[in-house]
């Protein structure tokens, strides 16, 4: 049996928790940082306020991931259709050219 | 026959023209949605603005944003009235959800109270220093 995996019951005697903390690898898991929400839950996506959408697109007027903009499913998905009507509407740009 | 749903449209009116013909269309677009069943509660005039790209050569546009109420059908014959309409240059027609409605409505109100905020305390500052 493989000590390491989480439902062995030997875990306990052949890992205590100082061992765990020890370890390389345990270390790193704990270190990763917990993303915090750019935007609020009870926040609805508008897409006439190009202003907050600005928030989500970079200086080339591209929508950013979600790896950057740390938002859940749902929430990019909103942010990525109001864009596209933003920019429909021309109340952002599809491309910036002049990036003074 | 009887359904209604809230709908709001934005449209964007070429801004070289004179302010009654931007008026004007506004009434023709108005008038249109009202003859045809529908009811305007909300006509929003936020003026020209800078378009975020240049539309049919132009870099200034008109924006207008309404809302309505009416059958479904007849917003494809909306759809196609601001087609044919020249000075139109965008248009998008979508249905409203009353959330959104309400999330606007306090928005504003809070982006006021704040304004009024911030006037108060720059009111205080200059009385102070006189």
């Amino acid at each position: 049996m493989n000590p390491r995996k989480p439902n062995n019951p030997n875990n306990d005697i052949l890992q205590p928790p100082m061992a765990a903390a020890s370890s390389p690898f345990r270390k790193r898991q704990q270190q990763v940082r917990k993303k915090t929400s750019p935007m609020k839950k009870s926040r609805i996506v508008d897409y006439l306020d190009h202003k907050f959408l600005s928030r989500f697109i970079n200086d080339q007027g591209k929508i950013l991931p979600r790896r950057i903009t740390g938002l859940t499913a749902f929430q990019q998905r909103e942010i990525s259709r109001a864009i596209k009507y933003a920019r429909h509407l021309a109340l952002i740009p599809f491309v910036a050219q002049d990036t003074k | 026959m009887s359904v209604r749903r809230l709908y709001e449209t934005t449209y964007v009116i070429n801004a070289a023209l004179e302010d009654n013909d931007v008026e004007q269309v506004i009434t023709r677009v108005s008038e249109y949605i009202t003859n045809h069943g529908g009811t305007i509660q909300e006509t929003n005039k936020w003026g020209r603005r800078r378009l975020g790209y240049p539309i049919n050569k132009k870099f200034n546009g008109f924006y207008v944003h309404c809302i309505f109420d009416c059958a479904p059908s007849v917003i494809p014959q909306l759809d196609r009235f601001f087609i044919l309409e020249d000075n139109v240059l965008r248009h998008l027609t979508l249905q409203l959800e009353e959330k959104l409605r309400t999330f606007r409505k306090t928005r504003a109100i809070a982006q006021a109270e704040r304004a009024a905020m911030l006037a108060a305390a720059e009111a205080e500052k200059t009385a102070g220093k006189h």
